[in-house]
């Protein structure tokens, strides 16, 4: 069977093909769609696997270890600043193993397309000593992630799955069969302390030695399945050269070479252990070597550490000859000027060797690069349109009432330090509330909000976070800020939802939404259970009430939690369950712009009445929050007409 | 044959919608067909873009992204966006870009000029004089976009012509489930725009 589908839901069905009887995860662009899918499959479908999203990325891939040393098949999906959060326990589960097929399924982001570090998955594999695949294009993350599971099992290690942007959320027709392979297997779990403990130097150093022969395993089990791919359809004719590219750039190096039969391809889709026997074939083929690989020079170290040990004499180009960079999502552009490095090379060689020049049958590069892109006819304007909170989003009354409180308060702001944290809260660093500092990861805002105040800085600090933020990983933070008395003001900002990702449920999520047999933790009862100074609640729509509690909140001493509390308006909006909307008397509006000044609302625009300019809101657009009749002076705007 | 389509706009205006109907017709077609869409931003007002890629070589897989000065065909929503996306367009490519712009408040406030039509116009000529702008649209703007491109296709792209007013009329059937019955007369609508604008060359 045939659908159209993205890479993150041929990994949802790959693994449902595979017969996983648990899925768990926390939400992460690129990543989510993969969980997401299975949390749907599993609320429509009986049997079905137990899906969740969990707390946090080291929670769910506790989970899902727990469930594969009873022997069931489970997965678990993370973006990669997930892998960082979960890289305790998968280091310590590297080295015990697995009984049950355990794939760890991580979204990578050459390009940053939707923020964060930049960093490569593939070099946290090397660190973990667990086997890395990657797809090139979704057809082939869905016959990836089965395998993956078999590769586990039959290696008894975790397997790490490895999907990029470009291929996680591009979406093709994907043949598969789309349905549950359910596995029946009895749960079981034996003591083994050598096993399933760090108990003592021997047993982790023994652990040390039979991960790197279960590495040694899974280099032969890749080897025998073919995963990589040397493609050449004329290679007796070989010039010397040869391409290797590594996942999401094979069908990219493909599409480049399609006229050029005689360059060898060596296509990468088992990243780690190197598979080393299909790497010396291609080295004994050729003379120069172009690896094609994004982010890090993963692959390169690799191979040009076999062809040091193996004595091989050629050329490798790559990134650490500075041809190629380390940085960003390889385009066309990169890929050519690898090959053209490849091909002129050879020219250069035969001259020097005074023989008569060749022309190689690959002369066709040239003449491609002759098109290429002229990097100087980029724009000379750029629109930049800022993203901001949606329209009716609870947030945006939040940081006003903040912006008012300071302001109230007679405090300069460009000295009250406001920590952002990870998810929409952080729109509040762009206008024209400009007023996040700082976002460095999950919970962090709490933490560096102590040092702060530590560092000596005399003004209050407040630290802003969202409610699933705050589960994930600032809790602890709050803790230690109890206990050394560390005072700062801390607003989270609880909309019930994980929205940044997809509107994916989290502890606070009312019962109603969570699926059968949940129950919602409610955050005002949890931060007063760890003993802060004090605790109040405002809804942000109420701008008075919440102006007045945060002006209060920022000189008062102590541990302070304001939350701010108010459903997101796109779910909201989602179930009809909006009411009215706010509409502009064009009579009374006198254009003074304090509505657009304050709110920064998408929803309002400027139009033209009679012969003067005024403000309107699209009521498209608009959900009813009522924060712009907050902010006019001339009471131009009210609520009414139902959408 | 390889055509590569890049959509851009904003989030709301429905670029997901247009490129999957896109899709939808090439796939009914029998050709090979990928989408990848950027739409992290889509309920933030942010930019949202569409990369499609069609061929009928069945033996060969493409990646799904298209490179800077990759696109055969640039769709533009909004004029900002369009602009934004000009480094995507081959040279004697061909653009089909609205004429509506949304200009961030900042933008309003600080009293900063917006690229007009002309200003537009002028910037994409440089690089291929296949332009045609799309005046006065009518809502939802992804659907007359997308009836003024049907109507033009023959004067476009010959390896396109699968993309027939029932073809596309057809796909918006299956893809449309709100309001289908506005979004058919608003791909009518677009289709006549777009005849009076071939005539008008």
């Amino acid at each position: 069977m045939k659908k159209m589908i993205i890479g993150n839901q041929a990994v949802a069905y790959g693994a449902l093909s595979a017969g996983i009887d648990i899925a768990t995860g926390y939400p992460g662009t690129p990543s989510s769609e993969a969980l997401t899918e299975l949390f749907n499959f599993s609320q429509k479908n009986d049997p079905s696997p137990y899906v969740e999203w969990s707390v946090n990325e080291k929670v769910a891939f506790e989970v899902a270890t727990g469930a594969a040393w009873t022997g069931k098949r489970a997965i678990t999906t993370m973006k990669m600043s997930g892998c960082n959060v979960a890289s305790d326990s998968i280091l310590s589960v590297a080295y015990s193993g697995t009984r049950g097929g355990l794939v760890i399924y991580i979204a990578d982001d050459p390009g940053a397309e939707a923020g964060m570090p930049e960093q490569d998955t593939r070099l946290f594999a090397l660190q973990a000593g667990l086997p890395l695949l990657e797809a090139s294009t979704p057809q082939s993350a869905y016959k990836l992630t089965r395998f993956s599971f078999e590769l586990s099992e039959k290696t008894e290690l975790p397997v790490i799955l490895r999907l990029v942007t470009s291929v996680s959320h591009a979406q093709e027709m994907v043949e598969g069969d789309y349905s549950y392979n359910r596995l029946d297997r009895e749960a079981s779990f034996e003591r083994d302390i050598f096993k399933y403990t760090k108990a003592g130097s021997a047993i982790c150093v023994g652990q040390h030695e039979t991960l790197l022969l279960r590495l040694k395993q899974a280099e032969r089990i890749v080897a025998d399945r073919r995963i990589n791919r040397l493609n050449c359809r004329n290679c007796s004719d070989s010039t010397g050269f040869s391409v290797v590219s590594s996942g999401s750039l094979i069908p990219y190096v493909n599409e480049e070479l399609m006229n050029f039969e005689d360059v060898p391809h060596l296509a990468l889709e088992s990243i780690y252990p190197l598979d080393e026997n299909i790497v010396i074939k291609m080295l004994k083929k050729s003379e120069r070597v172009l690896i094609l690989e994004e982010l890090e020079p993963v692959v390169e170290i690799m191979i040009r550490s076999l062809a040091n040990k193996l004595g091989w004499c050629g050329t490798i180009l790559g990134k650490m000859d500075g041809l190629l960079p380390r940085t960003g999502k390889y385009e066309r552009e990169v890929i050519l000027k690898g090959l053209e490095a490849l091909v002129r090379g050879n020219r250069k060689r035969k001259k020097h060797e005074n023989e008569p020049i060749v022309e190689t049958p690959s002369i066709g590069f040239s003449e491609i690069t002759g098109n290429k892109q002229n990097r100087n006819d980029l724009p000379p304007v750029s629109i930049k349109h800022p993203i901001t909170f949606c329209a009716g989003c609870p947030h945006r009354g939040t940081f006003m009432a903040l912006v008012r409180a300071i302001k109230r308060n007679r405090m300069d702001r460009n000295k009250i330090i406001v920590t952002g944290d990870i998810g929409c809260t952080i729109l509040g660093m762009n206008p024209p509330f400009n007023s996040c500092w700082t976002e460095v990861s999950m919970g962090s805002s709490i933490g560096l909000a102590q040092g702060f105040v530590r560092g000596g800085i005399r003004e209050p600090v407040v630290a802003t976070i969202g409610d699933s933020t705050f589960f994930h990983a600032g809790m602890p933070p709050l803790i230690n800020a109890v206990q050394h008395r560390t005072g700062f003001l801390l607003i989270i900002m609880d909309n019930g939802w994980t929205c940044m990702t997809g509107f994916q449920p989290n502890p606070g999520t009312e019962e109603r939404f969570q699926g059968a047999n949940t129950r919602q933790v409610d955050i005002s009862r949890l931060v007063q259970a760890m003993g802060i100074d004090d605790l109040q609640v405002i809804n942000p729509f109420d701008q008075e009430h919440s102006e007045e509690v945060l002006s209060q909140a920022l000189l008062a001493r102590g541990v302070r939690v304001v939350i701010a509390r108010k459903e997101c308006a796109i779910t909201v909006a989602r179930r009809g369950e909006v009411e009215s909307v706010c509409v502009v008397d064009p009579e009374l509006c006198n254009f003074c712009k304090r509505c657009l000044r304050e709110t920064g609302c998408q929803a309002l625009f400027v139009s033209d009445y009679e012969d003067r300019e005024i403000v309107k809101i699209d009521t498209d657009q608009c959900n009813g929050c009522t924060l712009c009749i907050t902010s006019c002076p001339t009471d131009a705007i009210s609520t009414g007409k139902i959408k | 044959m390889l055509t590569n389509i890049f959509i851009s706009g904003l989030g709301g205006q429905g670029v997901v919608t247009l490129a999957n109907l896109i899709a939808q017709c090439a796939s009914e077609h029998g050709l090979k067909v990928s989408v990848f869409n950027s739409r992290g931003m889509a309920q933030r007002g942010g930019r949202v873009t569409s990369e499609i890629r069609i061929s009928d070589n069945k033996n060969f897989i493409y990646g799904a992204r298209i490179s800077s000065g990759q696109a055969d065909i640039l769709l533009g929503m909004e004029i900002g966006e369009s602009i934004n996306s000009i480094s995507y367009l081959k040279e004697l490519g061909t653009a089909v870009i609205l004429d509506y712009s949304f200009i961030p408040s900042e933008m309003i406030l600080k009293k900063e000029a917006y690229p007009s039509q002309k200003e537009t116009s002028e910037l994409f000529l440089k690089k291929t004089k296949n332009l045609f702008f799309v005046d006065n649209p009518v809502s939802p703007y992804n659907i007359f976009l997308l009836g003024v491109f049907v109507l033009l296709i023959p004067l476009i792209d010959k390896e396109l012509t699968f993309l027939t007013q029932s073809e596309v009329e057809k796909s918006i059937l299956t893809i449309i489930k709100r309001e289908t019955e506005l979004s058919l007369k608003t791909f009518r609508q677009g289709y006549e725009y777009g005849a009076k604008l071939a005539e008008s060359l």
